[in-house]
């Protein structure tokens, strides 16, 4: 009965008075309720009621969890000495770093990262810029990444601070979503200057992802 | 064996009609229609036996006394034996009908018929029908009980044991069967006509069986002109009158007698004493009468306009005296008396008026003023049309018939708006017909609106300590209980509190306790939801906390009442 009235949608009490009023065809017997599940599915139909028995609950998209910083990042990998003269050159190349995506997709997500710059820049001061395409791009994937490429030479970006920028986060997300989560998160670690002075050190990955995990893990407890 | 047994109770589960009851519903209607045809005739011949046998004290002088013994004894019986309330019963059978389900007791299939057969049989003016449907209804709403049916089915086999009970006494299959669907359910649905229809059969088939086919008033050939017809709608214009006076006067006559400070037994008796007064110059008011209407169709009733419409009005006089004082019976036979003395006087008034034309017989106005006074006192014009065909086995009758019963059922409705049956419903605001606004109202209960997703807060908390809270909540409002006793204490609305969220010098400041509104209107748990959505309306507010025991339980809002609201009344209305 219960898992009836989830399916429905419905409080348990309303599905009790309609099994009592004879409105739903289930048969009481004692304790027990009876239907069949053709029966329900022709009722439902005929009400046009949304009504799913198989579906389980936990299904409901306002549970869904979100991936910590540091999985993202790791997935999106780090790339070392990206070459390019300028924004366009610069973004080009960190677009040919993602490998796994076809040639097409790629020409989408240089066109929409450009249009996205176009718009604004996204240097947000201290050398560092989280270029990311304004809306999911079609062929998004399905758990976001964070690419984070260190350029060979510091590039004019335009920042907010007109400073050259030398630290890329490529932050690409299967919804607005993530994105939103991500970025916050993104944001909160490079308020921190002693993290910003670390990424002007270029690290390697495995130095990176743990300073990473330790201020993700502050936020965290905060 | 005795899982056998149980297997029987609970036929609603057999696999055969489990997905679709209408096989189910038709057989239960056959039982229920034989058994309300029984219990219909049961009281006839009651009535029968009980005439021939007062029939020699008619003569003597104190026989102005017998309706009043015949009405306080069946008074003292309602009252003292059986413990219910008198009056002829349909009104609680539509009510039981919208507010439980059709649940009637079992005493009641039986109650109505010894009480009203003690007050007809003794004079009393009133008719054995409404009676003998409140015994049908009870027939079948206590077998559906006891076969473990739900509310739906035991809904129709009510309505069943009506339209079985109207065909039997009538011998009308179709009278009874409009008269179950459009008086009793108020729902025109081919879940509930087809076994209403077939109870109406089963009925009808058993009155035949025992009583022989015949019909209660000989059928008369009649040539109708179109003068006639105009002349129709002067009588439907008498006849609604009549109607609005039969029930002003009944009315009157409850409410005086309610003033009384007089036992009840004492007032049907002094009601009775005025209704033997009258019945001794006039006995052709006492009883059901229906010996006065076969002469007066007949044509055999030869008195002049005078006497006719001193009938008419003496009938009324009588049968508010009879119901009014707390006699038991129905206004069924009355009505059918009073309409056709009333196409009586119509047809003397206008012969002597008009005395050129050639107009139909008298007969045929009486049977037009019977079916006018049905369709304007039930205001149920197609009852008064089909009972009045079947009574007469006449079709000529039926285009002046349809215009009396149309005018007089409209005219009717201008000044009373509720019927009879229905006023004292609709007056409490009881009368819930299905697939209206009441309805779905009165069923969705407040339990089943609740949302229950609020965050409770302290009065103590302060403002800093608050902000994760709304952070963390999906709602508008938060709920003040008292730390210890755990009483709601208020509300608090984010509107209220917007401007100092963002005021961190505030944070540390402000306790909830001070920002929260201890004058919030609450719900209750079992409060209307029509007064729920009254208030709501009248303050412009959108959710309501329901509390209950000083308890918060959750909030009430419009848009789960519309959710809910929409899913019921696509529930109710569409196709089982």
């Amino acid at each position: 009965m219960q898992s009836l009235a989830t399916a429905l949608d419905i409080p348990l009490s309303t599905v009790e008075r309609w099994a009592r009023q004879g409105r739903i065809p289930i048969q009481r017997k004692g304790n027990e309720a009876i239907f069949s599940r053709a029966a329900l599915n022709r009722w439902a139909s005929i009400h046009q009621l949304t009504f799913d028995l198989d579906n389980s609950p936990n299904d409901n998209p306002s549970s869904e969890t979100f991936d910590t910083l540091l999985a993202v990042m790791k997935r999106g990998n780090v790339f070392h000495h990206l070459k390019g003269n300028d924004k366009n050159e610069v973004l080009r190349s960190v677009v040919n770093c993602i490998d796994f995506f076809p040639s097409d997709v790629q020409n989408e997500l240089l066109e929409k990262l450009l249009a996205r710059e176009q718009l604004a820049s996204t240097g947000i001061g201290n050398g560092i810029a989280i270029p990311h395409p304004r809306d999911p791009i079609s062929r998004a994937p399905a758990s976001p990444f964070i690419s984070t490429c260190f350029l060979e030479k510091p590039t004019p970006f335009s920042a907010i601070d007109d400073q050259p920028v030398s630290i890329l986060f490529l932050l690409i997300s299967p919804t607005v979503k993530h994105h939103l989560h991500l970025l916050s998160r993104l944001s909160y670690c490079i308020r921190d200057k002693a993290f910003v002075a670390f990424l002007h050190t270029r690290p390697e990955p495995q130095a990176l992802f743990s300073h990473v995990g330790a201020l993700e893990k502050q936020l965290d407890e905060h | 064996m005795k899982r056998y047994l149980q297997q029987w109770r609970y036929p609603g589960n057999w696999s055969l009609f489990r997905s679709d009851d209408r096989l189910l519903l038709i057989i239960f209607a056959i039982i229920v229609g034989v058994c309300s045809g029984l219990a219909a005739l049961l009281l006839n011949r009651g009535l029968e036996s009980m005439l021939e046998w007062l029939h020699h004290y008619r003569a003597y002088w104190w026989a102005i006394f017998l309706p009043a013994i015949g009405a306080a004894l069946s008074s003292l019986f309602l009252d003292k034996i059986v413990n219910e309330g008198a009056g002829h019963g349909v009104p609680e059978v539509i009510y039981a009908v919208s507010r439980y389900g059709g649940l009637l007791r079992l005493r009641s299939s039986f109650s109505r018929l010894i009480s009203s057969c003690l007050t007809i049989g003794s004079g009393g003016s009133a008719g054995p029908e409404a009676p003998v449907v409140m015994s049908g209804a009870a027939i079948g709403s206590n077998i559906a009980q006891a076969f473990s049916l739900n509310d739906r089915q035991r809904v129709a086999l009510v309505g069943c044991g009506a339209a079985g009970a109207i065909a039997a006494i009538f011998n009308a299959p179709i009278a009874g069967m409009v008269f179950a669907v459009e008086v009793i359910l108020g729902e025109w649905s081919t879940m509930n006509i087809v076994p209403i229809a077939i109870a109406a059969v089963a009925g009808t088939e058993i009155s035949r069986l025992l009583k022989g086919n015949q019909i209660v008033f000989e059928h008369l050939q009649f040539t109708i002109h179109f003068h006639d017809i105009l002349a129709c709608v002067g009588l439907a214009i008498f006849c609604a009158l009549a109607s609005i006076v039969l029930t002003r006067l009944l009315r009157f006559m409850q409410r005086y007698s309610k003033d009384t400070p007089l036992p009840l037994w004492l007032r049907a008796a002094v009601g009775g004493t005025m209704v033997g007064i009258i019945g001794f110059f006039l006995p052709q008011v006492l009883g059901e009468g229906y010996h006065f209407i076969r002469s007066a169709i007949e044509g055999g009733f030869t008195h002049g306009l005078i006497l006719v419409a001193l009938i008419t009005l003496f009938k009324m006089i009588a049968t508010s005296l009879t119901l009014g004082w707390g006699g038991s019976g129905g206004i069924f036979a009355p009505c059918l008396v009073i309409g056709a003395s009333m196409g009586l006087s119509f047809h003397r008034l206008i012969a002597s008026l008009w005395s050129n034309v050639a107009w139909v017989s008298e007969g045929c106005f009486a049977l037009l003023g019977m079916a006018g006074l049905i369709s304007g006192i039930l205001q149920a014009p197609l009852t008064g049309i089909f009972l009045v065909i079947e009574l007469t086995g006449g079709y000529e009758v039926i285009l002046p018939l349809i215009v009396v019963s149309a005018v007089s059922t409209t005219l009717c409705h201008y000044i009373e708006p509720a019927s009879f049956y229905l006023k004292d419903l609709v007056d409490q605001g009881q009368l819930l017909r299905p697939g209206t606004d009441a309805r779905v109202l009165t069923d969705l209960r407040i339990p089943e609106l609740l949302e229950t997703d609020c965050i409770c807060v302290h009065p103590d908390l302060r403002l800093a300590d608050f902000i994760p809270i709304v952070k963390a909540s999906h709602r508008n409002f938060f709920p003040v209980e008292d730390r210890s006793t755990g009483h709601f204490l208020g509300m608090i609305h984010l509107d209220d509190i917007r401007p100092y969220l963002f005021d961190p010098s505030m944070h540390h400041a402000v306790l909830t306790g001070q920002v929260m509104d201890t004058n919030v209107k609450t719900v209750s748990l079992y409060d209307d939801l029509s007064d729920v959505l009254q208030t709501m309306d009248n303050d412009r507010i959108f959710s309501m906390p329901v509390v209950s025991d000083s308890r918060f339980l959750g909030m009430i809002s419009k848009a789960t009442i519309l959710d809910q609201y929409r899913k019921e009344l696509i529930i109710q209305t569409g196709p089982f």
